[in-house]
């Protein structure tokens, strides 16, 4: 057998109680009413918006679930691992092999878990992705490494825009209307990035070349963040943006104040043409590489 | 049986220089000494990898940028991806495999011995010229090691490190294909007698199937690489954000990409389904639902790949969504196996078993993170985040890394004549038990919270602080982890010789019906093949013959999840009935 | 070798359904184009072991009953040592790097080797002692 010294006792036991160390640590980490908060969220943000509570609900429910099958399971390998422990060097046990009854259970139960939670996942996704007549339509761009935020003005979804935008050493404001359902429209000039939004729970990639977009009906004003979510380049952890949802007069009273300010063009500033002529592409030619 | 030509195997005469060693190795056409060589050189990977993370970590311990800089931070990432998929553990399959596999199915090498140390050498060759992009002055790749376009570019990412990752994985995935080329014939062609498809053991039926999955999704990625090294050097337009060019490199991207993560989890799955009986003094549980199993999860990988393109609005969300669901069923069934197979068994937590168990705890987690990303609606709340970061380290490292260690254990004593300390094994367990759970478990919350995945660096006040100075304590751990283990190797030089064919008593496969270590070509002579476990009917045909009186179904052959043991019956009554006479 | 055709048959009619389903789900050509590989990747090898299966008596290895003996005889010819994967590796190795570097007269030179080098590999034992 291995070579091995004396044997300590009951491995079992301490492994369930570095475990529990484990938790209680982690635990003692914060005990504010917010931490609170968080633990019952189970660290998602509050939802800030209608697609968002459909998606938390659905986190809420799929991690039940998720907790109770994993509970059983770690439940039946450390029930094993302490009540079929060698009791002595000749132990010879029961060799079964099979029972297909049980083997049976055990494929079919997973198949129907798995069913019901895809049917779930299809409704909370058909909420989330509906299309509907957006009140506000804003073009975003994503762009190494900030962004611009394209605001279409008199709620249409096309047409002249006042617009914001993020510098190096700037981060961008978003101004968002509570109450009402925006669109995002996704733009890039250059490589991928994704848009995402605490609060909102929800991201979608900036995709050079294609529009993605999504919409979001915020319901609770506040203060939010935004990041970049996918690698985009050398400052992709820089490529933040805040999120400030106000009452729609107090938007519109934004939207007036880029206009005066002189942030006003016909047409979203998108890097578009950039897409099939990258920046620094004649440089490059001209090089030969 | 014998080699058709030998040469002089002179070793017992003089001490041989290094030189002559070294050229014995270089030359060598024997699959378990290429497969040792692979296996070292994954663990160097390894280690290379891990001090990448470790940097990474004790750089996000605190906000503020106190030991990188940016563009490396992101050198570092995708190096550290890129190595640990397709330079560790990738090389690490082909390394157990080529020691174990033809031992278990009794042939005497693998069918192509040359190309097997060619493939070795494509792995080293294109690794370090993936790798060597560190040394050129604009560093090393920094795209993320699924490369996306344009990101990957020449104009986004000009430097010449770019263009030598592109290529040296190109190489190095050439490896992997020839290799498994190699392992499929090996298994087809080259089994001992009576070794039908059903005696095989579950280790080879995993190499096998990830073999097949090696052939549907490298070739893939080989042909991607190419065509972006394409337009990087030669002004090609194929993923031109003009015509979809960024969508069409994730798909072809992912195609191989989902796939790669099953072929390096199954064959680790496969060294778990072998360590599990010897430590239960059972036999595996459910063998075919084994085979089924890991068939439709391989099947089933090379259709679920666009579960990580979910937030590009690009793709089709139910039929991703369901098949990934559905992977899940498959790998609950391999679970309830595994514990069938400790359940009501003789336990004892020798290191192998520790580290199967430290598999099935960690490997849970992950699964169940992995449904939760499964479901768009979630995924699009938590893609891109430290969640998934979270999510892949359980399953990958608590697959990979914990399996990895736990053969090493188990098969050490045939790889090299001697045992590993058993305690210096369990406290490199326990170490890396706890810091890799330190590590992790911290990062799910982060990345609900909102922390973005491949981040340099985040704002004080994100409330990101604390816990990533847990993570980055828990990774300090794991690395010292390795300490126990490397010292264990070391020491191990020196210990006793086993001497025996089994040194753990309970060995089932054939591997442990033959020397520790083999002979040359494996085996002075081979037992009889009548089930899945032909050295433990060799060794234990009293208890073999117990397992066929408490299995009616599997005795009689009617239908029932076992293996083959047409015949078993009776080479066991003989057995025991000459006692004494070993064979 | 009846249970090999069988597995791989298994694969291939799983992606025999699942391409089509795709391709009529999602009309993307990418994943289509990948699935249909596959699928013809799989049939091919089914064709071959099926093929060869009902063609030929079965093997040793097939055989529930097989005597180790029956297996006894000359298995192969094994290599005991060579050089040559390690002389194709350095050249392909060459032509990869140079390829990476841009460096077009370093390809030609490492595919010029790595012809004699295939060609080293290839007539190994065909070459002198082992001449016939």
């Amino acid at each position: 057998m291995g070579q091995q010294l004396k044997r300590r006792p009951r491995p079992a036991l301490r492994r369930a109680a570095v475990v529990a160390l484990l938790g209680a640590f982690l635990f003692l980490a914060g005990c504010s009413a917010e931490t609170r908060q968080e633990w019952e969220n189970l660290a998602m943000p509050d939802p800030a918006s209608d697609q968002a509570e459909h998606i938390f609900y659905l986190w809420r429910y799929a991690w039940i679930a998720a907790l109770i099958t994993g509970g059983i399971v770690w439940g039946l390998i450390l029930f094993v691992v302490v009540r079929f422990r060698r009791r002595s060097d000749d132990e010879i046990p029961v060799q079964t092999r099979y029972n297909l009854p049980l083997e049976i259970f055990y494929t079919i139960a997973p198949i129907l878990m798995v069913v019901v939670l895809f049917y779930h996942t299809v409704n909370v996704q058909n909420a989330v992705l509906e299309d509907t007549d957006q009140d506000y339509t804003i073009e975003v761009v994503g762009q190494q490494w900030s962004w611009t935020f394209n605001h279409v003005l008199d709620g249409k979804d096309e047409g002249p825009v006042v617009y914001t935008y993020g510098t190096g050493s700037v981060i961008p404001t978003l101004v968002l209307p509570v109450g009402k359902t925006i669109e995002f429209r996704l733009n890039s000039p250059d490589v991928v990035h994704s848009f995402g939004m605490t609060g909102f729970l929800m991201r979608m990639d900036v995709i050079p070349g294609r529009e993605n977009s999504y919409e979001v009906t915020p319901d609770t004003e506040g203060e939010y963040r935004g990041k970049c979510y996918e690698l985009c380049g050398t400052y992709h952890s820089r490529m933040m943006f805040n999120v400030e949802v106000v009452s729609e007069d107090e938007y519109l009273a934004y939207l007036d104040e880029l206009e005066a300010k002189g942030n006003y063009s016909e047409e979203p500033l998108l890097g578009g043409n950039y897409v099939n002529d990258p920046v620094g592409l004649e440089e490059f030619e001209e090089e030969g590489q | 049986m014998s080699a058709a030509t030998t040469t002089a195997t002179g070793e017992q005469q003089a001490r041989k220089s290094l030189g002559q060693k070294l050229v014995k190795v270089i030359t060598t056409t024997d699959h378990k000494v290429i497969g040792k060589l692979y296996l070292g050189t994954s663990f160097a990977w390894f280690v290379a990898a891990g001090v990448m993370a470790l940097l990474i970590r004790a750089e996000l311990a605190n906000p503020g940028m106190q030991v990188v800089n940016d563009e490396f931070y992101n050198q570092l990432f995708t190096m550290h991806g890129t190595i640990m998929l397709l330079l560790f553990a990738t090389p690490l399959f082909f390394g157990f495999g080529n020691v174990i596999m033809p031992l278990q199915i009794g042939s005497p090498d693998v069918a192509f011995p040359r190309l097997n140390m060619f493939s070795y050498w494509l792995f080293l060759f294109g690794g370090l010229i993936a790798g060597s992009g560190f040394i050129t002055p604009g560093g090393a790749a920094s795209f993320g090691w699924f490369a996306y376009t344009p990101l990957s570019d020449a104009i986004r990412s000009p430097g010449i490190g770019g263009d030598l990752w592109v290529m040296g994985l190109w190489m190095a995935g050439l490896g992997t294909i020839l290799g498994a080329v190699n392992f499929i014939t090996t298994i087809i062609c080259m089994r001992a007698p009576g070794m039908t498809m059903f005696r095989m053991p579950i280790f080879v039926w995993n190499t096998m199937i990830t073999s097949l999955l090696v052939l549907i999704a490298f070739p893939i990625l080989a042909g991607a690489l190419l065509s972006l090294e394409a337009d990087r050097l030669l002004g090609a337009h194929v993923f031109d954000p003009s015509h979809g060019g960024p969508i069409l490199w994730q798909h072809l991207f992912w195609f191989f990409g989902h796939p790669e993560v099953y072929i390096i989890a199954l064959p680790f799955f496969g060294i778990v389904t072998e360590i599990l009986p010897v430590f239960s003094r059972k036999p595996i549980f459910g063998y075919i639902g084994l085979v089924g199993a890991t068939l439709g999860i391989a099947i089933l990988s090379a259709a679920v790949w666009a579960h990580h393109m979910f937030v590009t609005g690009a793709v089709n969300l139910p039929f991703f969504s369901g098949m990934t669901f559905l992977i899940a069923v498959p790998t609950g069934v391999k679970f309830f196996n595994w514990i069938g197979t400790m359940w009501g068994g003789s336990l004892r937590m020798d290191t192998p078993m520790l580290w199967s168990v430290g598999f099935l705890t960690t490997f849970l987690f992950g699964g169940l993170t992995g449904i939760i990303l499964a479901s768009p609606p979630l995924d699009f709340a938590v893609s891109d985040s430290y969640f998934v970061v979270a999510h892949f380290h359980s399953v990958v490292f608590g697959t990979v890394v914990f399996a990895m260690f736990a053969g090493f254990y188990f098969w050490w004593p045939k790889m090299t004549g001697r045992m590993l300390d058993e305690r210096l094994g369990k406290l490199h367990f326990w170490m890396l038990f706890v810091g890799f759970h330190t590590t992790f478990l911290v990062q799910h919350w982060l990345g609900v919270q909102g922390m973005p995945r491949r981040i340099a660096d985040y704002l004080p006040d994100d409330g990101f602080t604390f816990l990533n100075q847990v993570s980055s304590v828990g990774a300090f751990l794991l690395g010292l982890s390795m300490v126990p283990f490397l010292y264990n190797v070391y020491i191990s030089r020196r210990s006793k010789l086993v001497a025996v064919d089994d040194p753990w008593g309970w060995g089932r496969s054939l591997e442990w019906a033959t020397s520790s270590p083999p002979p040359r070509h494996n085996f002075v002579s081979i037992p009889r093949i009548r089930s899945e476990s032909p050295a433990f009917d060799l060794h234990h045909p009293e208890i073999a013959a117990i397992e066929l009186e408490q299995n009616e179904a599997e005795r009689e052959g009617r239908l029932a999840d076992a293996p083959d043991v047409e015949g078993r019956e009776d080479l066991l009554s003989e057995r025991t009935d000459t006692e004494g006479e070993n064979r | 070798m009846r249970a090999e055709a069988w597995m791989f048959g298994a694969t291939t009619a799983f992606f025999l359904l699942v391409s089509p389903a795709y391709w009529f789900i999602t009309y993307d050509w990418t994943g289509t184009s990948a699935l249909t590989m596959t699928t013809l990747l799989a049939a091919m090898v089914t064709l071959y072991l099926g093929f060869h299966a009902a063609r030929m008596d079965p093997r040793p290895e097939d055989l529930k009953d097989a005597e180790i003996a029956d297996g006894a005889g000359e298995l192969g010819f094994f290599p005991p040592y060579s050089w040559w994967p390690l002389w194709c590796a350095l050249t392909l190795g060459t032509i990869v790097y140079a390829v990476a570097l841009g460096a077009w007269w370093l390809v030609i030179i490492g595919g010029a080797l790595g012809a004699i080098a295939l060609s080293g590999w290839i007539f190994e034992y065909y070459r002198g002692e082992h001449a016939h």
